[in-house]
Parts: structure tokens; sequence; C-alpha cells
């Protein structure tokens, strides 16, 4: 999954917000007062226009974060159009029917607070945490943004956003040492017509050909109270903040019904080769397998065989490639879990004197090892032990939590799904990794070797490998 | 799950709401409740018998701790120039193995315990650290005294380390952004002075073992730690737990002198241009060494900065990326320590609007002097900010921590943040614009682009801004 912000500023803080819950799959259930603690007291009720609100009280600090769920994101975007939906996101702060722009940021991170828009695959998500007694501005402007955002949009605002974007798309992508490696993955993972397999940023052709209309015509689909959730986290009365919800959110009216993308798991029945030079100083490894995504069981376990992997100096990789032999500087692994699909991902920078070729060999023979004899019981253990302390130390974050208690909401029909996911990271056995390994990490797969601009011979099998260059 | 029928619930809140839908003027921005009652967290602070200080907040809710000794003095005091990099190198190798655990054992024990212990040594500061629920306090702070007092520091782990620094640099080194900023400290400080310095191959290579252990000894010492505990925990208690599991770190070690060499002289305003060809943008720092963080004029520089850089519709960002669309985002900011750290406006800009975005970024530099005049509502909108925002430095045990640590390191009075808000209230007009001249010094900033010299070099000559010098990505003088 990869994440497109409207602002360079809070990138960090929206990533970190996404919690990472796994447990000890072997110990005996903790004890109360720490399971106790794996909590995120919420109510829930939807509006007849069926906008999905979302409080949790948290006295804590006199903040309250407000977060807005569309469910929307690249993959409802048709091919030659990529990139609408983040481009779209940038709309979101060009003002409203009676909001000047400015205006937002004004009353947000102009008075302490903070704001910032996120898109990825599956979801737009728009948020600001603001000082409590803002509360009442801050959902006035999400609701006028969502009821009134045509009002004022002219061609004028689309056009500097779409700069902007472009300005987003250099300095990320293209400016940036092993910047393409994500959209060129996702180009070969999935099938051309895929709605996973262009990149969130989309292209800069595609950037340019959007038109008024088109913006328009997404917004009056996607951008209504039927495709939202509402999330208030923090320091706020609840039947104060109720009357205002009811008061700025009622009467926007219930949008179309929505058509989802159907959208098939990939398959990659043999494996691909491809090499791509960049403006780097080292090469680079990339293998990526098509996995599941969330609504599939075997996420969680993926989940876990990342950790078992790579991470750690006792993950197998990690301590037979980097401590062992020494033949990677940095090696990495981990399951990325979208809504409808997922994929499964190694990388790993050599040392000097080391090969590719041979560096994919040993990592072919760990994950083989891994395979035949599956992981012990404390490999389990000690992939999912951090969970309980990610977990709690979110609990400081309103944030953090408006983030879980609403993709729980978008995705599992659940704001408390957070607690099912706990246990389920806490269900996870030795056989279940092994199982999960056995049945995704095949020989359908990607190769990618990123190596200096005229050094090809450095790929991997660079006989066997497919040059790649410009990703539309 | 507490689902609510829709219907039922849409009922019950149209009888509470007051106003009726259709009388809503969406036009009236909503009322502003009462500011909320800034809450300070309070801390004792002791010394423990080695003579560290020890400083605890305790915060109950959420069973939660966070542990740190932050050391004061960091690499500019405690690294030789020619040995840059060793303070990384020591605080990694605290990782590699003690008398009684191996490197790896040390690893599988405190990830069964599902914390880390984080160690690093930064300009001026450095730390020791670790959060760990309140049940696991204990066993992690005994991991985190045989890291720091039993390490073996064995040869072939440095050589790995060594090893995979050197890997990591040179991917760094292909990022336009570290360039940039590597050049920037050069331009501005020189060789010689200690801002101008950072860890390079040459200086990763001469690391001995022996530089390691030497600065492992001089450097952890009790007599320039600031212990800091927040959380789920008894003061007392804490205070008897730390005594004993830090029994065999005896006294020794002092808060170091922070005087550095003098500047260089300042020089005519310059453009330092760094090839990158074929770059699709160009990295910009505009800037000149700045004040200390003791400086008087910290709040009114700090007010002068937020209505320059310091926000996103402040005056460079509104106009660079959001008017001109010339940019992702752009900014400014000064960084205080205990030496002249820099002033920094800059961001990265689409390449062929180099030329245009630099007389963007000057005309606001020339703004804030006063050719912009300053109004109301930008002076209220910074201070309301700043003053409203201090609830974030106070939202976690770690960032507490962080908070009242930072009191200290900086000599500031305990009840600073009791009279933050008066002391930003008293920031005039007058005072930003008398800040902005003296410390913005438009004669003799320096002007560091990395970009693609083909295409750039000729439009930036004919921008007048400044003559333009060529260096090289390690910033000597090129060609």
């Amino acid at each position: 999954m990869n994440t497109q912000t409207r602002t360079p500023l809070l990138a960090a803080l929206a990533m970190a917000a996404v919690a990472v819950t796994a447990t000890d799959a072997r110990q005996a259930k903790p004890p109360a007062s720490k399971s106790g603690a794996i909590n995120i007291p919420f109510e829930q009720y939807t509006l007849p226009n069926g906008l999905r609100v979302i409080l949790s009280q948290d006295a804590s600090t006199p903040t309250v974060a407000v977060n807005l769920w569309y469910h929307v994101g690249s993959k409802n975007e048709e091919a030659g159009r990529t990139g609408f939906a983040h481009l779209f996101e940038h709309v979101m702060f060009t003002g409203s029917g009676n909001v000047p722009y400015g205006l937002h940021d004004k009353y947000t991170s102009g008075v302490g607070g903070n704001n910032n828009g996120t898109t990825d695959n599956d979801r737009t998500l728009y948020f600001e945490t603001v000082p409590s007694n803002y509360l009442e501005t801050a959902l006035w402007l999400e609701a006028d943004r969502m009821g009134y955002l045509l009002d004022s949009l002219d061609i004028a605002k689309l056009n500097a956003q779409r700069d902007i974007v472009k300005n987003e798309r250099r300095q990320r992508i293209d400016n940036q040492p092993y910047g393409r490696v994500g959209e060129i993955l996702s180009s070969a993972m999935y099938p051309k017509t895929h709605p996973y397999s262009w990149s969130v940023i989309g292209s800069m052709e595609d950037l340019s050909a959007a038109s008024e209309e088109d913006v328009k015509n997404f917004f009056r689909l996607y951008y209504a109270p039927n495709n939202a959730i509402l999330t208030v986290v923090g320091d706020f009365d609840p039947a104060q903040t109720k009357a205002w919800i009811t008061k700025y959110f009622l009467n926007i009216p219930r949008g179309k019904p929505i058509t989802r993308p159907k959208i098939e798991p990939a398959t990659l029945t043999a494996e691909k080769r491809l090499m791509y030079e960049d403006k780097v100083p080292l090469p680079r490894l990339y293998m990526q397998w098509p996995s599941v995504g969330a609504k599939h069981p075997d996420h969680v376990a993926l989940e876990v065989l990342g950790p078992v992997l790579a991470g750690a100096r006792t993950a197998r990789l990690t301590k037979a490639l980097v401590y062992d032999k020494q033949a990677a500087a940095t090696i990495g692994a981990g399951q990325s879990t979208s809504e409808d699909t997922g994929e499964f991902g190694v990388f790993l920078s050599p040392r000097p004197g080391n090969t590719l070729t041979t560096l994919e060999q040993e990592v072919d023979a760990i994950i083989e090892k891994l395979k035949t004899e599956g992981p012990t019981a404390q490999e389990i253990q000690a992939a999912v032990a951090p969970a309980e302390l990610n977990f709690i130390s979110g609990l400081q974050s309103n944030l953090g939590k408006s983030n879980q208690l609403a993709d729980g909401a978008g995705y599992h029909n659940d704001p408390g799904y957070f607690k099912t996911a706990y246990e389920k990271r806490r269900a996870v056995t030795p056989d279940d990794v092994k199982r999960v390994a056995n049945r995704y990490l095949t020989k359908g797969r990607v190769i990618l070797s990123v190596v200096p601009v005229g050094k090809s011979d450095l790929a991997a099998k660079p006989e066997a490998s497919t040059k790649v260059g410009e990703v539309k | 799950m507490r689902r609510v029928n829709s219907l039922a619930a849409a009922l019950v809140l149209l009888a509470v709401s007051v106003p009726l839908a259709q009388e809503l003027n969406r036009k009236q921005l909503p009322p502003v409740g009462k500011s909320p009652e800034l809450r300070v967290p309070t801390w004792t602070t002791s010394k423990l018998s080695n003579g560290a200080q020890l400083i605890v907040s305790e915060r109950k809710g959420l069973p939660l701790v966070s542990f740190t000794i932050t050391f004061v003095g960091g690499s500019n005091q405690f690294e030789k120039a020619d040995r840059r990099g060793a303070a990384a190198l020591t605080t990694a190798m605290l990782r590699e193995g003690t008398k009684t655990r191996s490197g790896e054992q040390l690893a599988l024990d405190l990830q069964l315990l599902g914390t880390s212990v984080n160690a690093g040594v930064g300009g001026e500061s450095g730390s020791i650290s670790f959060q760990s629920t309140t049940e696991k306090f204990q066993p992690t702070l005994e991991i985190l005294a045989d890291m720091m007092l039993n390490s073996t520091f064995p040869a072939p782990a440095l050589e790995r380390l060594r090893a995979q620094r050197l890997v990591a640099l040179a991917q760094a080194n292909a990022q336009p952004g570290t360039i940039g900023s590597r050049v920037f400290s050069r331009v501005l400080y020189g060789a010689g002075h200690p801002y101008g310095q950072e860890a390079n191959e040459a200086t990763i290579k001469a690391v001995t073992r022996d530089d390691v252990g030497a600065f492992h000894k001089e450097y952890f010492q009790p007599g320039r730690a600031i212990i800091t505990v927040v959380g789920d925990v008894n003061a007392a208690a804490v205070k008897s737990a730390i005594e004993k599991t830090l029994a065999a770190w005896t006294a020794g070690g002092d808060k170091p002198s922070f005087t550095y060499p003098a500047t260089p002289p300042l020089r005519a305003a310059a453009i330092y241009l760094v090839d990158k060809p074929g770059a699709a943008q160009s990295v910009v720092s505009i800037g000149i060494p700045g004040p200390p963080r003791n400086t008087p004029d910290y709040m009114a520089l700090q007010v002068m900065n937020f209505i320059l850089g310091g926000h996103f519709q402040s005056r460079l960002n509104a106009n660079i990326r959001e008017e001109k669309g010339y940019s992702y985002g752009v900014n400014s900011g000064f960084t205080y320590g205990k030496g002249p750290g820099p002033f920094r406006a800059g961001g990265d800009v689409v390449s062929d609007k180099t030329d245009v975005a630099l007389i963007e970024f000057m005309k606001e530099l020339r703004g804030i002097q006063g050719g912009r005049p300053i109004t109301d509502e930008e002076m209220t909108q910074a201070k309301a900010s700043m003053i409203q925002r201090l609830p974030n430095q106070f939202s976690s045990v770690s960032a507490i921590g962080s908070t009242i640590t930072g009191l200290y390191l900086q000599d500031l009075p305990p009840d600073y943040y009791q009279n933050y808000a008066k002391s930003v209230n008293a920031v005039t007009k007058e005072d930003v614009l008398r800040v902005a001249k003296k410390y913005v010094d438009l004669e003799h900033l320096n002007i560091v682009i990395v970009g693609d010299r083909k295409s750039i070099e000729e439009p930036l000559k004919k921008t007048g801004v400044a003559p333009i010098v060529i260096l090289d990505a390690e910033g000597k003088a090129g060609s």
C-alpha cells in the first residue's frame, strides 16, 4: 500500500498513527488489568443521510481529533485518470461554498492544531487535531467541504493543486533514489486494468488530463455522507458534540449508490524478472509475491511472517545475511495489507563484494527452510511481543485512535475491530505461519533489481531479466 | 458493540439539536468556546548517589512508563574532528554484547519483553532510553543498565557496523536533500567548526575499537546525566529501583562547557550551486548562522518565523507552494542550541522554476524586514498558535519527558511553561521587525542550491540575486 498526503509536514505522524498490533501466541491470556488496557471505548450511530458517526472521549489532553474517512481511493479511478483520488484530496483544501480559501488552515494549524489529508488505494482521509474549544469550528469546516465544495470550485483552483501534486510526485518519487520502485512493482504484479496496478499519485500525463467535469462527477459520487465515516476522539462533551454533528451534517443529502470495483486477487503463475536502471549508487533487490487483503484471514499470519524473516537480529534473513554471512547491509520483509489485496515483499541492499544473484539464492534457501520446518514457538513469540506496548502507547494519540476506529468501521463494519485484530494475533501459531509461507511464497513472484545507470550486469541473473524504463 | 438504531438516533438528535436545518447560516463562523486551561504536569527532582539528576513525573491512566537518561553535551563536544561517527558507532555497539549476554541474546531478551532500548548522540546531547508497560519496566531497566555499563565492544561487530554504515552513507549521498544539508552546513560554518562537520567515509573508516571504548568511558557518566521517568510510577519507589539497578554506575564526569570556535567571517551573499545532473527538483537552502537558544530575542524570533515560514499558511508556503505552485512545501526555521545554530529557509522546487522561486524567497525575506508590513492578524494568529499548541508537548509520556528534560538541557526555569503565554504575548510588531532585520541578514545570506546545473545556472545568473559559486557534493570548490 502506498500513501500520499497533502503536506509533507505531517506525513510521519499519519504513518505512525497506523497502529501495529500483534501479540504473544504462546503465553496464557494476560491478566485482567492488562487486557483492560487493550480498549478504546466508543459509541456510534448513523444519521439518516447515511453518515456513520463514531465518538470516543478521552479528556487526558485538551484537544480533539476530527477524522473524516471517505471510502474512495486510487482503486476507484479509471485507467487514464490515475492520480485522481489524491489530486482530489488536495482540492478539498481549497475552500468550499461557505468557507473561503485559507480558513481551514487558519482554524486548525493557525490556532495551535494541525490538519492533513492522506490517500491510499482504498480510502481518503481528512483529519485535524484542534484545541477542544475549536471542535465546533472543525465540524463546520468538514461539513462545508462535504456538502458545498463544488459551489466554489473552478479550473484555476484545480490547476494550482495539479501543479503542487506534480511537485509532490517529483519530490517523493522522481527525485528520490529507488523512488519509483513501488509503482514498478505494482504494474508488474497486476494486469494493466487492475485497480491496484497504478500508483496512488498517478502519472504526470493523467494528472494533466483531469477535467473540471471529471472532478465534479467524482465529488458528487464519492464525497457523499453515505460514503463517509466521521470519528471524533478527545476532550469533548458528547451531548453537545452530537448536537453540533446534527446541526452541520444532517441536511447534507445522501448521494447515489456506489458501484465498487470488482477486484480479483493477483495471480502470477511464473516468475517475472525485471531490472531498472536508476540514479543510485548501489544496487538493491526487491522480491514481491501476491498475497491477500484485509478481508482474508491469512493476512494475520502473513503479518507475523514478516518479523520472523527480517527486522530484529534474531529474525532469519537478518541473522543469516546481515550478521552471520555479512553479505547484506540491510534487509526487510513484510506483508502489506490493502482492503482487497495484499503483497508480501522482501528487499535488501548488498554489502560490497556480494552480488544480487547470490543473495537472491541465499534468501530463497532460507525461505525454503522455513517452509519445510516452520518457525519455532519462540520465533512467533518474539515477533508478536511488541504488540501490547504498541497498542497501549498508541492510546496516547487521539488521531491514532480515530484512525483505528474508522478503519475498523470502514473495512470490517465494526469500529471495535482493533480488539478482534489484537486477539487474532494472539491466536497465530507456528503452523499458521508455516502454512501461509508455503501457500504464498511460491514461484509466481516479481524479482526487481535496481542498479546504477549503465550497470545492468549488477542485476540478479541479468540475462534472465527484462529492462523496465518509463512507467506510465 | 453499542450500535444505535439509526432512525431512532436521528429522532433523538433532532429533538435535542437547537437550530432547525433550514435556519442554519453556514456562512456564520461557529463561536469559539473558552480556551481550555493549560495543564502542565508536575515533577520532582533529586540527585542519585552517583550525582545523576533524577526527574520523575507521575502520570497515571495508562500502564505505561517512559525512561530516558540524557547526557549534557554531544558529538560536538566529545567527538574528534577526524573521528566523526565515533559516537554513533559507540551507541550501536551497546547492542553487540555484554559480559553476560551476547548481542543475539540481548536482542532476544528485549524482543520477548516487547520493548527496545534506544541510544543515540546528537550534536549537543545524547540519550539512552526506552518505553515499556509498567509490568516490563524493571526487566527492561536491567537490560539498559547491562548495555550501558557492561558492554564488551567485540571487534568483529565494529567491522560489521562500519561496513553497514558505509553502505548507508553511499545511499544517503544519492539523496539531493542530504547533499543540500551537508553543503549548507559546510558553507555556513566551514570544516573547522563542529557545526560544519559530519561523519564521512574517511572518518568512519578511521574509528578504532579503542576510540569506541574511550568514547564510551568518557561520555556515559552520571555527572552529566539527567534521568527522566514519566508515567505509571511512584516517585520514591522508582528512585530506589534506579539506585539499585544502576548501583555499579559510579560517580564521574561533569557537564561540558559549550565553547565553540568563532564562525567564519560573514561573506557577501552568494549562490552556491551543486550539480545534480537531471534532477527533477532543486533543493534550496537559504540561511546564515543564528543565535543560541538563550538569546533574549527567542520569543520574538519564534513569532517572526511563524509568520515567515513556520506554518502552512506562512508567507513563504502560501506564496511559493499555494499561490505559485513551484513546490510541494517550503518553510523556514532556526536551530537553537548552545551555539550559533543556523537560520534556514528553503524547500524542494521544480527545476525549471528554480530562478523564479528564488526571487520569491528573496521577496518574502525582504518583506518580513519591513517591505511587507506585519499585520495585526498575523501577530494574533502566530501568538495564538504558539500558545495553544502547548498541550501537544504534554500529550504522551515520552513527549512530557522530552519537554521537561529540555528545560534542564537549555537552562530554562522550571516554571517556563506557566509563564510561556505571558512571554509570547509580550512580543510586539516592533520586536518582530527588529529581529527580522537583525538575524535575516540579506547582505550575507548563503544560498545553497542542489539541482541540474545545465538547466538552472543561466536562469539563476539572470535573477541577479547574487553571484554563483560552483561547489561539489562535499562542499568543496568545483569548476
